[in-house]
């Protein structure tokens, strides 16, 4: 077996253990439910006898290690159990929000690869200058303010007193146009304080990079500057961007329940939002469990990509063979 | 020619789009037209929409909008008017005749509205579901007997006592809606099954509802009452009051409740309305009896006197409430005009506290829902205990952990809770949770006192009015000797609008009449 394919291979297994391990651990909430979670879901009025039938449906007069066997076999065939109050199937509610924290993390994300990277480029290709330094301050304190505050402002700006965005929902009879334009005070929300990492942090590997022999190389046999940063430097500054981008992927995804709080938007953080403050603990697994699995193939992506913007990564798997 | 450099080119379109955008506002926030009306609401419909398996109020003023009851409550009042009913009439202490109003046809093709369907809708209250699970609100219909039906329109309500409460909390409100025995048949009215319907002979169809975006009501053109105003009425979920109030700012939403220490800043804006009624829910500090130290009357009459309330609500309610001196609020049966009104004196709550071997005090926990409000009113009683040598510390939970925190044998863990609850027209339904066998799920003060709950049980069921009234300041003046209930207020419903929209609130201020809202 070629060595990039066992990297291939080990990250996959390691992506399946991880992702075994947080079931697990989901499963385990409803151990540290206080009570008996058939009581929970009944609620004050229920008889003993409904409990106790209710204990026996959902699996609870079994042993721990049953439990969890069945637990993990409903998973792995989508069954992701009913929401307590509805009584709907829980994957049908986590598929129909997922597609809007899908979409608002992406817009996110894409801002701040927009505007981060050709930030961070001009400020490592003009060290000192004007823009780099006001960069640098701008994007500290877009850093520093939590989200929910650089939020508000916007909503103060664009909505309250200019009238220009909309503030709340995902948009109704006014098609994709409208969809577009209540989508982009919380993608730059939750974008802001990304742009000024992401520039940052390219600037900072991108300078360090531009130091390396192999640019001083080309430099010296005339390749052009523009040429030389943005082919062969911005390749291998980007690794630890993309190392970044892919982690913040999995924190958007579980961190835009903020924004969908603020902009009152549908999406996997305020169904988890709801379905904490009514102990619905099947919404919460499922929810958590999406996330989760998201999160851990997002990494898993990223790590495959480094195979392809970092030549040094093939030659050393095959030096290590 | 002049030559333009690609990068002139893209400076120059930036420009022109950031000029343009300056100069031509989105016509998505043209001015809404009147034809709609955008409402706040605080959640997302979250369960079933039949009258006695309903989860709470969001659910309770939708299906007031789309189905009649055989009586409804006039806006603002709960002095109630005849709806679905031609006539309504109490026969005797456990009859009442009804007749229905011919003609009042369900939505979607499900035929007029029988006496059939009252029947079929009052004695689902009764009945356990396939799961074993009671009716949530079956103890509103606790005395039915059964509904005999006479005629196509007429029929009888047959009481097993008398129940004087179903005037005031049953009939003019959620549980005494009428809904369609045939829908019903039909898969209608559940959410488990998408989309949902709520089929009513209303002013009002549920024409959409898109789980977490929104609620679309539109008139029916079927209905023969009064036109409403608006021929639809969106019901906007906004979990984040902040969020309303400057969504109601941009003009997204016209109508939306605002918590009390905002008032006083929205009130500044132009083109906003504010409206402020006295609530008749409650919000107190209840002791748990059963504890250490908190099962020492002399403790509880310290904690009461250590506590200063009108400090408490004008730091947590900005001054916008006034307090509260029993159970009932003012202009309810029952309400007790000479309830003691104790003036704060940490000295002699320091003095009881000796007496009851606590010189140095103690240390306790404050149990307290995550709402600001509350968190301020829990920092407040923590700082005025802390002066009597009374250590609090706050716990501070999420709506669901702290609603499991009195339930069962977890209760009686608790030291000090602070409670609010919601009020309903008829004292009956202010009382039940106090009484015995509510212990270990609502009264988490674990109080036990036969006088009081047969002084409770008495007063729901008679129809004597002068009687009632006795007894329940009887029941009011039990809870006051045994210390356990520091009342804090009765709250204020404040609630910020358009200034050419005239809402329509009931009393309570959890309770809308959407089908009521008019414009100026």
């Amino acid at each position: 077996m070629s060595p990039k394919l066992r990297y291939v291979g080990s990250r996959i297994v390691t992506t399946l253990l991880v992702l075994v391990c947080a079931t697990v651990l989901l499963f385990s909430l409803t151990l540290f439910i206080p009570g008996n979670p058939a009581e929970v879901l009944l609620g004050p009025r229920a008889t003993p006898e409904a409990v106790a039938a209710y204990s026996h449906i959902m699996g609870l007069d079994r042993p721990l290690l049953a439990r969890l066997a069945i637990f993990l076999g409903n998973v792995l065939t989508g069954d992701l159990g009913r929401d307590v109050i509805s009584g709907r199937p829980v994957l049908d509610l986590v598929l129909e929000v997922f597609p809007y924290t899908l979409t608002l993390t992406l817009a996110a994300i894409g801002l701040a690869v927009v505007l981060g990277v050709p930030l961070g480029c001009y400020a490592a290709t003009h060290p000192g200058s004007v823009l780099d330094q006001v960069g640098a301050v701008t994007s500290v304190a877009f850093i520093a303010m939590p989200n929910f505050v650089v939020a508000v402002f916007l909503v103060l700006i664009f909505s309250v007193w200019l009238h220009w965005l909309p503030v709340l929902g995902v948009g109704r009879d006014g098609g994709w146009g409208d969809a577009v334009l209540r989508l982009i005070l919380p993608a730059l929300s939750l974008a802001l304080s990304w742009i000024g990492y992401i520039a940052r942090l390219l600037r900072a590997s991108l300078l360090e990079v531009l130091g390396e022999a192999h640019i001083r190389t080309a430099r010296a046999y005339g390749v052009p500057e523009r040429r030389i940063v943005y082919r062969n430097a911005l390749k291998l500054a980007a690794i630890p961007t993309v190392a970044i981008l892919g982690l913040g992927v999995g924190r958007l995804l579980g961190g835009a329940i903020f924004a969908e709080i603020v902009f009152a938007r549908p999406g996997l953080g305020t169904l988890v939002y709801d379905a904490i403050a009514v102990r619905n603990y099947p919404v919460v697994q499922a929810a958590v469990l999406v996330v989760v699995g998201v999160f851990t193939v997002t990494n898993l992506l990223t790590d495959l990509s480094y195979l392809w913007l970092d030549p040094r990564l093939g030659r050393r798997l095959g030096e290590a063979r | 020619m002049t030559d333009f450099s690609r990068r002139q080119i893209l400076g120059a379109a930036a420009t022109t789009a950031i000029l343009g955008a300056a100069g031509l506002p989105f016509p998505v926030l043209a001015q809404q037209g009147r034809s709609s009306v955008t409402l706040a609401i605080s959640r997302d419909i979250q369960g079933s929409l039949t009258p006695a398996n309903r989860v709470g109020p969001i659910e309770g003023n939708i299906m007031r909008t789309v189905c009649q009851g055989l009586i409804r409550f006039k806006p603002g009042s709960f002095e109630w008017e005849l709806s679905a009913a031609k006539a309504l009439t109490q026969v005797n202490d456990t009859t009442i005749a009804f007749e229905l109003n011919p003609g009042l046809m369900f939505h979607g093709g499900f035929g007029e509205m029988t006496a059939d369907d009252v029947k079929f809708s009052f004695e689902q209250f009764g009945l356990v579901g396939a799961d074993g699970k009671p009716a949530g609100y079956a103890k509103d219909w606790a005395s039915l007997d059964h509904v005999e039906v006479t005629g196509k329109y007429t029929g009888k309500i047959l009481l097993k006592s008398a129940a004087p409460q179903l005037w005031l909390v049953v009939l003019p409100d959620n549980s005494g809606l009428i809904i369609s025995k045939k829908a019903f048949e039909a898969g209608a009215y559940r959410s488990d099954a998408q989309p949902i319907k709520l089929i009513g002979t209303g002013a009002y169809l549920l024409a959409e509802w898109v789980p977490n975006q929104r609620v679309v009501l539109k008139t029916n053109p079927d209905w023969k009452g009064a036109k409403p105003t608006f021929p639809e009425v969106v019901l906007q979920p906004v979990r984040d009051p902040k969020t309303a109030e400057l969504a109601l700012r941009a003009n997204e939403l016209q109508f939306t409740p605002v918590e009390p220490a905002d008032a006083g800043e929205i009130e500044k804006e132009k083109d906003t309305k504010l409206l402020k009624q006295d609530s008749i829910n409650y919000v107190w500090i209840g002791l748990n009896v059963e504890k250490p130290p908190f099962d020492n009357a002399k403790v509880r009459q310290a904690l009461r006197l250590a506590i200063d309330v009108e400090q408490v609500l004008a730091g947590a309610y900005n001054g916008t409430v006034k307090p509260a001196y029993a159970l009932m609020a003012p202009g309810l049966l029952g309400y007790w005009a000479d309830a003691p009104k104790p003036k704060a004196d940490p000295a002699a709550a320091k003095k009881l506290l000796a007496e009851a071997g606590h010189p140095t005090g103690f240390k306790c926990t404050l149990t307290l829902m995550n709402k600001p409000t509350y968190q301020a009113i829990g920092q407040i009683v923590q700082a005025l205990l802390g002066e009597i040598g009374v250590q609090v510390e706050l716990q501070v939970l999420d709506a669901g952990a702290y609603y499991a925190v009195g339930k069962g044998d977890t209760g009686k863990n608790l030291d000090m809770a602070l409670q609010r609850f919601g009020g309903k027209a008829d004292p009956a339904f202010q009382t039940q949770w106090f009484v015995a066998s509510q212990i270990g799920t609502w009264n988490w003060q674990r109080w036990n006192d036969p006088a009081f709950d047969d002084a409770s049980a008495k007063a729901a069921s008679t129809n004597d009015k002068a009687e009632r009234n006795r007894l329940y300041i009887e029941a009011q003046k039990r809870m006051e000797a045994s210390g356990a209930y520091i009342w804090l207020t009765h709250e204020a419903n404040i609630f910020a609008f358009r200034p050419w929209l005239k809402p329509a609130v009931l009393p309570n201020g959890d309770d809308m009449l959407y089908d009521r809202f008019t414009s100026v």
